[in-house]
């Protein structure tokens, strides 16, 4: 019994007092937003026909299938094509702001609000990958995904060593302005009824801002540290719940794709992954493909080893070493898929999701290559340009005073 | 639960010692430094009774979310045939998800869409063209493209898919979705006939007619299996292109476009 309670409050210390998995958050965000951003630059010449009013799903259709199940798209207000662009170059522009980390909580909303924007207004142009992006988005504005990697965590950082210096840091003009501008262009949308539809997003958009408005309020006008506190601790206890969701969400998709496979006969004989390889609409490379399905013995592998993979994954997250087997194994498996079935974006997404399980030493090595490749590129470029040197920045933040909010229990 | 923090936290190496801070815990205002402690330790009992109602809060929503998309991705049962309304009131629109990914088993058939139509021609009269395989010009845009575009691999494909899945055997629509497959459709035939200039010089396309040729994937070499080679055609009526280019006010109408063209 005592051990019991030591237990559930061990764990509440743990959940209320830091967002867990800093670097893996990160990393699914820069993950999800880097997918999201190379699809938009890639059918940027398809963008009309796939999203435009005058598309082959033109806005006439879509607003009467949108009529009867209230999903959220910015794009059903107007049928003009000046507005329609707008939304596009918004989703491009808040997808490149998320994936730097700049304003992390409100470009996380935006960034929801473009993938949904575009997702929703023609459903049937998508396929596994958006909807991966189309959850993983909705489950991203919920966490602290910029406490590591992002331009919010250099500009802290700055502040934090101006105000160890003794210089008197200013006050922030943008997060208030950026907040009114948001706030009235919300409060328009939602006084001229083009929220009334399901009310998921709806909630979501006036959670977050009216979070961050009382975030500020208190951070300027607390008189007690308290206050200040309990926010900080709603906030974690919020990413953490989140972080969960989104961890439950990769296995189920995981443990679906598998039982189900069980239950099919190609799977059994272990001839299934013969046939997408021979589908017209799934196989770019056919000589590759005749080459992979050349032996049955090989095929047979394939098949098993997939089925044995995604249904095992969840269950292998209670053994650190062999989760990283299985984990590795399926990345390598979405890389493939990726040029053989001719599914780039969608193993991207899984990819990115699949990041979410990888371990923090890892993550951090990456972030170490990531700085170094930086550093010498930034070098190269200064030497060539004017003789001004720029301060060395570490990627990964080292200050040992702020490490209250690290990944250390 | 927490697998990877569970492994990196339980035993730290030598390099996993405090010194990766994250330091955003605000966005806006940077934290002033006096106090070190955080979490609900540094906290009054009045802020705890708050903390440990949004902890309860959190908890709950989401046992109840990762239930519900549990239930929704899973198999019909019980619970779901008690409680299907509630599930999909918290799923739709937003949280629908299909992860059956060549599951149970995969197509094991190709299924090409071919179109032809109906040509009004300068002079009055009206001819009628071969059938174009539009399924095949996506596959030949497929091939040796390392990112294959939605409109090659998606749009016709799924929009097949919408069709079968909102029309009966004898090809009439099902419900509102039924209709907006049909025209959705047509919009796809039109456009691709216009790309392919099926029109010619002075011609307009007047009907159109879509039909699906499957055929079944030949059978592993090292299989013993054997499957006929012979394709099955799945053929539609004609449809009326409506004239003046926009079908706002009537295109929608399915039943009178297909009652138009079923002669």
């Amino acid at each position: 019994m005592n051990r019991f309670s030591l237990a559930v409050s061990t764990g509440i210390a743990r959940v209320t007092e830091s967002a867990l998995g800093p670097y893996q958050t990160a990393v699914i965000r820069i993950g999800f937003t880097a997918t999201w951003l190379l699809f938009l630059l890639r059918e940027f010449p398809h963008r009309h026909e796939l999203y435009g009013p005058e598309g082959p799903w033109d806005f006439d259709l879509a607003q009467q299938l949108i009529g009867t199940n209230g999903s959220f798209t910015a794009l059903i207000w107007s049928s003009s094509g000046l507005w329609f662009e707008a939304v596009y170059a918004f989703a491009v522009l808040t997808s490149v702001l998320l994936l730097l980390g700049w304003r992390t909580r409100t470009m996380s909303v935006l960034f929801m609000v473009g993938v949904l924007s575009l997702q929703n207004r023609s459903i049937f142009m998508g396929d596994g990958g958006d909807n991966v992006l189309h959850l993983m988005c909705v489950y991203l504005v919920f966490t602290r995904c910029g406490q590591v990697w992002s331009l919010d965590e250099r500009r802290a950082r700055l502040a934090g060593e101006e105000h160890a210096r003794g210089e008197r840091v200013g006050p922030d003009r943008v997060g208030p302005a950026l907040w009114s501008v948001l706030g009235f262009a919300l409060a328009a949308a939602t006084v001229a009824g083009r929220l009334d539809g399901d009310l998921t997003v709806p909630v979501i958009l006036w959670g977050v801002w009216l979070g961050l408005g009382v975030w500020w309020i208190v951070g300027r006008l607390a008189r007690t540290a308290q206050p200040r506190i309990l926010l900080d601790v709603v906030g974690n206890i919020v990413h953490n719940g989140a972080l969960l969701v989104i961890m439950a969400e990769a296995c189920l998709i995981y443990a679906t794709a598998g039982w189900y496979k069980i239950q099919g006969s190609r799977w059994q004989d272990g001839t299934a992954v013969y046939y997408p390889l021979h589908l017209d609409y799934f196989s770019p490379w056919p000589a590759l493909a005749d080459l992979l399905s050349s032996s049955g013995a090989m095929v047979l592998l394939i098949t098993y080893g997939t089925v044995a993979v995604q249904v095992a994954f969840p269950f292998t997250l209670f053994n650190r070493r062999v989760k990283n087997v299985l984990l590795a194994a399926m990345i390598t498996e979405h890389a493939v898929i990726a040029v053989v079935l001719g599914l780039p974006f969608f193993s991207l997404a899984m990819i990115a999701a699949d990041a979410v399980f990888l371990p923090t030493s890892f993550l951090r090595r990456l972030g170490g290559w990531a700085a170094r490749a930086r550093a010498r590129l930034s070098r190269l470029v200064t030497r060539r340009g004017d003789d001004r040197t720029p301060p060395p920045e570490p990627r990964t933040p080292e200050n040992p005073e702020q490490a209250h909010v690290g990944f250390t229990a | 639960m927490d697998a990877y923090d569970a492994g990196s936290t339980a035993r730290p190496g030598p390099d996993e010692e405090p010194q990766h801070a994250a330091s955003a815990v605000a966005p806006p205002p940077a934290p002033p430094s006096p106090e070190p402690r955080t979490g609900v330790a540094a906290l009054s009992m009045r802020y705890q009774i708050g903390a440990a109602l949004a902890l309860a809060v959190v908890a709950i929503a989401v046992c109840v979310h990762i239930g519900m998309v549990f239930l929704h991705v899973a198999p019909p049962n019980t619970v779901t045939k008690q409680h299907g309304k509630a599930i999909d009131d918290w799923i739709y629109p937003e949280f629908e998800q299909n992860w059956k990914l060549f599951a149970p088993n995969p197509l094991q058939q190709n299924i090409a869409v071919q179109v032809r139509a109906e040509i009004g021609t300068a002079d009055g009269g009206t001819r009628t063209t071969g059938w174009y395989d539009l399924s095949a010009q996506d596959g030949r845009a497929i091939d040796g493209n390392l990112l294959p575009s939605h409109t090659q691999q998606n749009e016709l494909r799924r929009a097949w898919d919408f069709f079968v899945a909102t029309h009966d055997a004898q090809n009439r629509p099902v419900g509102l979705r039924g209709a907006l497959s049909e025209t959705y459709l047509r919009h796809i035939v039109e456009l691709r006939l216009d790309r392919a200039d099926a029109a010619g010089e002075g011609g307009v396309v007047e009907r159109v007619q879509v039909r699906s040729r499957t055929t079944p994937v030949p059978p592993p070499k090292w299989s013993d299996e054997q499957v006929s080679d012979k394709p099955t055609y799945r053929v539609l009526p004609w449809w009326w292109v409506p004239t003046d280019g926009t079908d706002r006010a009537n295109g929608t109408d399915p039943a009178g476009a297909s009652e138009g063209g079923a002669r």
